[in-house]
């Protein structure tokens, strides 16, 4: 037997699980190589010392403790509870769902109900009706119609689309510009020819 | 929780860990309390030398006993009460050695260096004649030290083989790994454990 072989069985003489043939090769080995029978009395030492530690008594109380504690949990239950409620993945769907709905409305053209009574928005003067001066009814174009009897001047309500041709009215929208939050038309847009009507001007 | 039983029921202490087990699933605290005065000095003495530390072990000990009662009916009747027991302990001291691993609120190796310098000044005085108490309890404050230095794996292992004396199999099952792996930790867990306390052994002399 080499120390190799020697050193391997270390364990398992520790733990006398050795057979006769084996501690006796051991044994003739640990004669004829002090270096060997030293390195396994310090493995041995080591291993008496951590089975020596004294044993960590438990606290007295402990066991009160403890039945305390669990007498306040109230009886098993027959299975395992879920590790998470059963609503919460049907809850965060069902908010998904309401999120993608309100940001995909616009597209389908749905709007929301009017509110009922006066809101705080509605309150706020964001914006203005557009009074728009209107010419003298004078269709150049044929088929134009004819502007409604006795307008001079009306009040346009601003739609909700710049694309609703429920009015009889083409908006030429001049650019605007914003300085620090304030709303200016610029005034040197100019009319476009071969456009019928007023030009609208919408602030924001 | 029922603590009224049958008076011809055969009596708390006589029975088996594994028959008490089945009567705490059926909710009997006295089954429950004898199952803990049974265990409850194993359960501290393997968390307080695997985690090294007195003050945890009694809370982890307490969660131990406390996950054994929740999960009473997952106790699978046949296999041995202590092996279960000895896996929810395990497991608990793994989490919270990696707990405090994730904290860095671990031993450092200077430290255990510093001290094993300490104890073997201590032990090498040649004025004394035997160890006093203080040198007894600096030399197993060295040697929980050195343990709690081995790494995790390798540590749970060595403290179920080599201080609660556990058999190779039981270890196994508790941590859920193949014997020849159990085997291959405990030998690494020892040549470790050796190393670590060698500047100790060379000078201390073996009774």
């Amino acid at each position: 037997m080499n120390c190799t072989q020697a050193r391997r069985l270390f364990g398992a003489c520790w733990d006398d699980e050795t057979t006769q043939v084996e501690r006796e090769l051991l044994e003739s080995h640990f004669a004829s190589c002090p270096r060997c029978r030293a390195a396994y009395d310090e493995f041995s030492r080591a291993l008496e010392l951590a089975a020596s530690l004294p044993r960590v008594e438990p606290a007295p109380d402990l066991v009160e403790r403890l039945l305390s504690r669990v007498r306040r949990l109230g009886p098993a239950p027959d299975h395992l509870p879920a590790l998470r409620p059963v609503w919460l993945p049907v809850a965060a769907a069902a908010a998904v769902l309401v999120i993608v709905g309100i940001l995909l409305a616009p597209w389908f053209g749905l709007r929301p109900a009017p509110p009922s009574g006066p809101s705080q928005l509605a309150r706020q003067p964001v914006a203005q009706p557009v009074r728009v001066p209107t010419a003298a009814p004078q269709p150049a174009v044929a088929g134009a119609p004819a502007p409604r009897p006795g307008a001079g001047t009306e009040f346009v309500g601003i739609p909700d689309s710049l694309f609703d041709h429920s009015e009889d009215m083409e908006f030429i929208l001049d650019p605007v510009t914003l300085h620090r939050g304030r709303a200016s038309v610029a005034r040197a847009s100019l009319k476009q020819p071969g456009i019928q009507g007023e030009q609208a001007v919408i602030t924001f | 929780m029922s603590p009224d039983r049958d008076p011809s029921a055969p009596a708390i202490v006589s029975l088996s860990d594994e028959d008490l087990m089945a009567q705490v699933a059926e909710d009997d605290e006295r089954a429950f309390t004898e199952l803990v005065r049974r265990f409850q000095g194993r359960v501290i003495n393997l968390v307080s030398r695997v985690l090294n530390d007195r003050e945890c072990a009694d809370d982890l000990a307490q969660e131990v006993f406390v996950r054994v009662f929740v999960h009473r009916r997952n106790y699978r009747r046949g296999s041995k009460f202590s092996t279960w027991l000895f896996t929810i302990a395990a497991n608990l001291a793994k989490n919270e050695i990696r707990r405090r691993v994730r904290r860095r609120n671990w031993f450092s190796l200077d430290a255990l260096q510093e001290m094993l310098k300490d104890s073997v000044i201590q032990l090498a005085d040649p004025t004394e004649s035997r160890e006093s108490a203080l040198e007894r309890e600096q030399l197993q404050a060295a040697v929980g030290l050195a343990i709690a230095t081995v790494p995790e794996k390798y540590r749970l292992a060595l403290v179920l083989r080599d201080i609660e004396g556990l058999p190779y199999e039981e270890i196994a099952l508790v941590l859920n790994i193949p014997g020849g792996t159990v085997r291959s930790r405990i030998n690494r867990a020892r040549s470790m454990l050796k190393r670590k306390l060698q500047p100790l052994l060379r000078k201390v002399v073996a009774p």
